[in-house]
């Protein structure tokens, strides 16, 4: 640290990706603090507890359920498959999306007070949200396992698209929280664009309808096309594919989600760094 | 002499005039949170350099809006300059302000095992020194109440017992220095001088002559965002004097 040269803009070479992926490391203790701190303060003062993590997943489940499956007759895959455990494993992997969504945009502005005081890597405060998200995923994994046991759900290789599904859906989400939470202290407008992106990517995801709708839909080839660009198509795929093998995402369509998701981490990644000396300044 | 603890140079920090900045897209899409050089930009900081040694008192004199807590930010690391750097070649402890980092929402010991951790401190270590801490804040019972319901002279005092804990080489205090009732206080000062005497460095903000004189013995006169006078205590608030009588 003692020979740090300057360029122009200010920013110290020696600060690499490489470094601060190690700081961020290093500080893992006090992400998992603050990820702590995040889940007790949500959860201490409610009754219900951790069952609210639970209940609003299961109460979308049902209305969706209602809508789709018993007045539509939704049926899913090849073999006409039951919906609810679909609806499931659909909704809980969404909540992570969509809680991810609505907080990183707050991420920083809301520690203010923090950052301006205590030095940290200032990406602990966007991924601790990432984080403190995922375990409430994880507390709904239970219900998902007994919905497999109560639907059928195929049990078996396919499961192992779960935890990719996990890492796509982690890099997806890190990338977005870095990109928008400092976007959000020069403009505040972030916040709104993030709650209307919330509603379009549920429907522009197969979250509770199965990708075949969308293919076999007479829509037009470049419809479909900007469709399946959304890396989330991907993650949702394979969300669906751990207990419905049917549904696992062709090799393109993974790819396309593999290369979006690891992009929006490294264009999250870069702009945190870019845009951090000048949040410090304005928080 | 011995290596220095801080070292400044060159330290420059720009902000934008405007109160109302509103980033335009175009803007921040083309530059990058970068802005175009030019217009409506002052420079808080601009050319400082200075080096600290071990063991030294330093305090910041100026008026207001000349820079000295923007100066206290940029050693402490939370914020980053356009120009020049600093390094601290030592664990630093910011105590910028009392009681940062606080949730309302958790009780007073939650808060001590939090705040404690981000500045660093082992939770083992937080645990075993939380005795002293509720007895230094005087909080007895209340330590296991929410935040949120302690009155503010409470909070402050949980905040500077947890400070008083650090064992950072380098402190750097923003006028946290008097908080609290006369007693309460005089106990502070206590705890300051303590740990001036084991011979750590002090980086003071403070527009109280008694606390400067009190403390430091070294004195930094920033005017204008320059550094004017890098001297004794006495040379640095001569200046500061002989400006405010014109």
């Amino acid at each position: 640290m003692a020979n740090t040269v300057t360029t122009p803009e200010g920013v110290q070479p020696s600060r690499n990706t490489a470094a601060r992926v190690h700081d961020v490391w290093r500080h893992r203790g006090t992400l998992r603090l603050l990820v702590q701190r995040d889940l007790t303060i949500k959860y201490q003062q409610s009754v219900l507890g951790y069952f609210w993590s639970l209940l609003e997943p299961m109460a979308m489940a049902g209305v969706y359920w209602f809508v789709f499956g018993v007045l539509y007759g939704t049926r899913v895959g090849p073999d006409n498959s039951s919906y609810p455990l679909f609806l499931v494993s659909g909704l809980f992997a969404w909540l992570w999306v969509n809680s991810t969504i609505g907080e990183a945009t707050k991420a920083l502005t809301s520690q203010a007070q923090i950052i301006k005081t205590i030095r940290l890597p200032r990406e602990v405060y966007p991924i601790g949200r990432v984080l403190a998200r995922f375990a409430e995923y994880l507390a709904g994994l239970p219900v998902i396992a007994l919905f497999v046991a109560l639907y059928d759900g195929h049990v078996g290789w396919s499961l192992l698209a779960l935890p990719l599904a996990l890492i796509l859906q982690a890099a997806f989400l890190l990338g977005f929280a870095l990109l928008v939470a400092p976007l959000n202290v020069m403009m505040r407008d972030i916040e709104r664009i993030s709650r209307l992106l919330q509603r379009v990517l549920f429907y522009a995801a197969p979250v509770i309808y199965p990708l075949s709708l969308v293919d076999d839909s007479d829509l037009p080839g470049w419809v479909k096309t900007v469709y399946h660009a959304n890396p989330l198509v991907g993650v949702f795929q394979l969300h669906h594919a751990a207990w419905y093998p049917s549904e696992f995402p062709s090799p393109t369509l993974l790819a396309t989600s593999a290369v979006g998701c690891l992009a929006l981490l490294v264009l999250g990644w870069w702009s945190f760094r870019r845009l951090e000396p000048a949040v410090l300044k304005e928080l | 002499m011995a290596q220095p603890v801080i070292e400044a140079r060159g330290l420059g920090i720009k902000f934008v005039k405007q109160r109302r900045r509103k980033l335009r897209l175009r803007e921040l899409v083309i530059h990058l949170g970068r802005r175009a050089p030019g217009k409506d930009e002052f420079w808080a900081l601009r050319e400082i350099s200075f080096q600290i040694h071990p063991g030294e008192a330093v305090g910041v004199i100026g008026r207001n809006g000349s820079g000295k807590s923007t100066l206290l930010r940029l050693i402490a690391g939370v914020m980053t300059p356009d120009e020049g750097d600093v390094v601290c070649h030592q664990l630093v402890a910011p105590l910028l302000q009392v009681g940062a980092g606080f949730s309302g929402d958790l009780t007073g010991r939650e808060n001590v095992q939090l705040v404690g951790a981000l500045y660093g401190l082992h939770p083992a270590q937080l645990k075993q020194k939380l005795p002293q801490i509720i007895d230094f804040a005087e909080i007895g019972d209340f330590i296991d109440m929410p935040v949120r319901h302690y009155s503010s002279g409470m909070k402050v005092r949980l905040g500077f017992a947890i400070t008083a804990q650090l064992h950072h080489p380098v402190l750097l205090v923003d006028e946290a220095l008097a908080v609290g009732d006369k007693d309460f206080r005089a106990k502070c000062y206590r705890e300051m001088e303590r740990m001036r005497s084991e011979g750590r460095t002090l980086v003071l903000v403070s527009h109280r002559e008694s606390d400067l004189t009190r403390f430091c013995t070294r004195g930094l006169y920033l005017e204008k965002g320059r550094l004017v006078v890098d001297g004794t205590l006495d040379e640095a608030l001569g200046t500061y004097q002989q400006g405010a009588r014109t």
